[in-house]
């Protein structure tokens, strides 16, 4: 459960995020859709930990981010906008790292870095160093080691960006698995057919603020357009003057 | 909740370190130079000492003073062949160092006791040939003085009358100078093999993370950043560390197979001067990685990180070429600042002065508190959504 209210930050004088609120519910899968530069990286950076706000808090499974990141973190699993890799480690020791450093017991570790290769087909390459691993093989490998320690909280940052078919339909097997878990999955994302396919409800981000939250649906019936793309627009605005 | 997880990360950064190819090579050929140039040094010192011991003298004329020629045949590690047709042209052209020339009259001057004349030539602004034109100059000197203590005796008169100085040499020689300046460079090839040794993995956990976009997801973890730098800073300063001590060690025995002894040295080398010089060197290798760890973060790119860094290489060489414009050696009280402490209590030891035990450990404690504050501030750095983020 991902609960952000009222979260403002800004860079000098650029506001990048303008009191964005909005909830991710565990068992279900939340979409965070705007166009680039609405806010959206920003949002997830805030919710990772790493940047601090300016204003508003920001929850996972109830801990508070900004007082404690590190009790935080602990509860999530995120795949960041930028995941490099280290080319001179395999797949496993990436896993097998980020597991060591989440404290995880060697039996559990084994297990689950079997269970992850396995299901993210990496089987092949799993003791190959990454160097000149293809983009969609090192997407999988930043994926595994994220979800090495089972988080309930999943956060990924356009996950799908630049993959071809055969590795976004991992991806999206992926996510699908990880609800019927329970999981609460967050992802951003710009493509309208992945938001409409996977998620349960959609929050669409537009100049820092929050300019719609609903199921597919509710957005369709709110706006009164059928295709989600032209929903998407005359939400964010782009046909007419931005929401103030 | 969260123990520290310094170990995993320190592990993570020594395998990444030992499986580039690079930070590897780095630590070898950094701590290889220092020994080699050394044993070069000594080897060509001590090979120019025994030139002069076993000295070869071309004589002109030898039929003229049969008795001195055989005399000199006679002194240990002396040879005499026939000299050059033009002697003075075979000593300007270089062909020779030394020519000892016999007067045609040498015989009849020396049968009445009359100084007969001997020609040396030698050409006084050939530094290489000098100790050589000195050996042969005493040696003569020497046959003239026995024959003259022999005239003497046998006109009843006592050697002893005729020599009213008796004048003793001590030997500060050339070549003792020359062996302590070779030793001077053995504090410099220690702390450049620190600097070299911890040199890739400290930029390539910094500014190598950055530039790959690792460090974000790295710092998702639930690990607290003093234990993520900390640990970077350790696999840093062991490859460092391990530079010192293979380059102090190999010195060693170098020095060892060089007779230090014949060059005027007045110790031997051993395990416990070894120790001492490790006690003092292997901090360094902490307190350079985290000056490079430091350095380094504020570097976006690999490139970047190593244009910092080469200027950084400067520092190890700054006392070097201080030293011969302020003396660095003898003076306890540089002993808490690093890198120039360091040159001077190793070029002390070097020079066979004992080192109290305190000052070692007042040198290591106050390079290791150095570092600490470096790895603090860098740390700091860490947090820092600037670093975090900029790319």
């Amino acid at each position: 459960m991902i609960e952000i209210s009222g979260l403002e930050k800004r860079f000098g004088e650029v506001v990048a995020v303008n009191g964005v609120t909005f909830s991710a519910p565990d068992g279900s899968v939340t979409g965070l859709l705007g166009p680039n530069g609405a806010g959206k990286t920003t949002t997830l950076r805030v919710l990772s930990g790493l940047m601090k706000a300016d204003a508003g808090t920001v929850r996972v499974d109830g801990a508070d981010v900004g007082a404690d990141p590190v009790a935080a973190q602990a509860l999530m699993g995120i795949l960041p906008d930028s995941h490099g890799l280290y080319p001179r480690l395999t797949p496993r020791e990436h896993i097998r790292y980020f597991g060591e450093l989440h404290g995880m017991d060697r039996d559990s570790l084994n297990a689950r870095t079997a269970h992850l290769i396995s299901t993210l087909g990496l089987e092949h390459a799993a003791d190959r160093r990454v160097e000149g691993f293809s983009h969609g093989e090192r997407t999988k490998v930043a994926l595994a080691r994220a979800l090495v320690h089972q988080p309930r909280n999943v956060i990924l940052d356009e996950p799908t960006n630049g993959l071809d078919v055969m590795s976004t339909r991992a991806v999206r097997d992926l996510i699908r698995c990880l609800r019927l878990d329970g999981c609460c999955v967050l992802f951003s994302s710009h493509i309208m057919q992945e938001v409409s396919a996977l998620c349960d409800s959609i929050v669409v981000i537009a100049h820092g603020r929050v300019v719609a939250h609903g199921a597919p649906d509710e957005l369709r019936e709110r706006t009164g357009r059928e295709n989600l793309e032209d929903v998407f627009v005359s939400l964010v605005g782009l046909e007419e003057e931005p929401p103030q | 909740m969260i123990a520290s997880r310094l170990p995993v990360v320190l592990r993570k950064e020594l395998l990444d370190g030992v499986r580039d190819r690079r930070s590897v090579a780095s630590v070898v050929i950094s701590a290889l130079i220092g020994p080699l140039l050394v044993g070069f040094l000594f080897s060509q010192l001590a090979e120019r000492q025994r030139v002069a011991d076993e000295v070869k003298v071309p004589v002109v004329g030898a039929e003229f003073a049969p008795a001195l020629v055989d005399w000199l045949k006679q002194q240990s590690g002396v040879s005499v062949v026939a000299g050059p047709a033009r002697p003075e042209e075979a000593v300007r052209e270089r062909k020779e160092d030394v020519v000892v020339i016999i007067a045609r009259d040498f015989s009849s001057k020396f049968a009445r006791s009359a100084p007969a004349g001997i020609k040396l030539v030698a050409d006084a602004t050939r530094d290489t040939a000098r100790t050589k034109v000195r050996r042969v100059r005493q040696l003569l000197q020497r046959y003239s003085g026995e024959v003259s203590a022999l005239r003497l005796i046998g006109r009843g008169i006592s050697p002893a009358v005729a020599v009213p100085l008796r004048i003793e040499d001590v030997e500060v020689s050339s070549a003792q100078q020359r062996a302590a300046m070779i030793m001077a460079f053995v504090p410099m090839f220690l702390i450049m093999a620190a600097f070299v040794g911890g040199l890739q993995i400290a930029t390539d956990s910094t500014a190598g993370e950055r530039e790959r976009a690792s460090l974000e997801p790295l710092l998702l973890n639930p690990v607290s950043r003093w234990s993520v730098v900390a640990g970077k800073w350790l696999a840093a300063s062991l490859f460092a560390g391990a530079g010192v001590v293979f380059s102090a060690s190999l010195c060693m025995v170098v020095m060892q197979r060089v007779p230090l002894h014949d060059l005027g040295a007045r110790f031997r080398l051993g395990a416990p001067e070894l120790a001492a010089i490790l006690a003092l060197c292997v901090p360094v290798g902490f307190f350079s990685s985290s000056l490079q760890i430091f350095i380094a973060t504020f570097a976006k790119s690999y490139k970047e990180a190593q244009s910092y860094l080469g200027l950084l290489m400067l520092l190890p060489t700054l006392p070097g070429v201080l030293a011969p414009i302020y003396p660095i050696s003898g003076q306890p009280w540089l002993a808490p600042i690093p890198i120039l402490g360091h040159y001077s209590l190793v070029t002390d030891l070097l020079g066979g002065k004992a080192l109290p035990a305190h000052l070692l450990v007042i040198s290591a404690v106050s390079t290791l508190c150095a570092a600490i504050v470096l790895v603090a501030l860098t740390t700091r750095l860490f947090h820092k959504e600037r670093i975090i983020f900029g790319r």
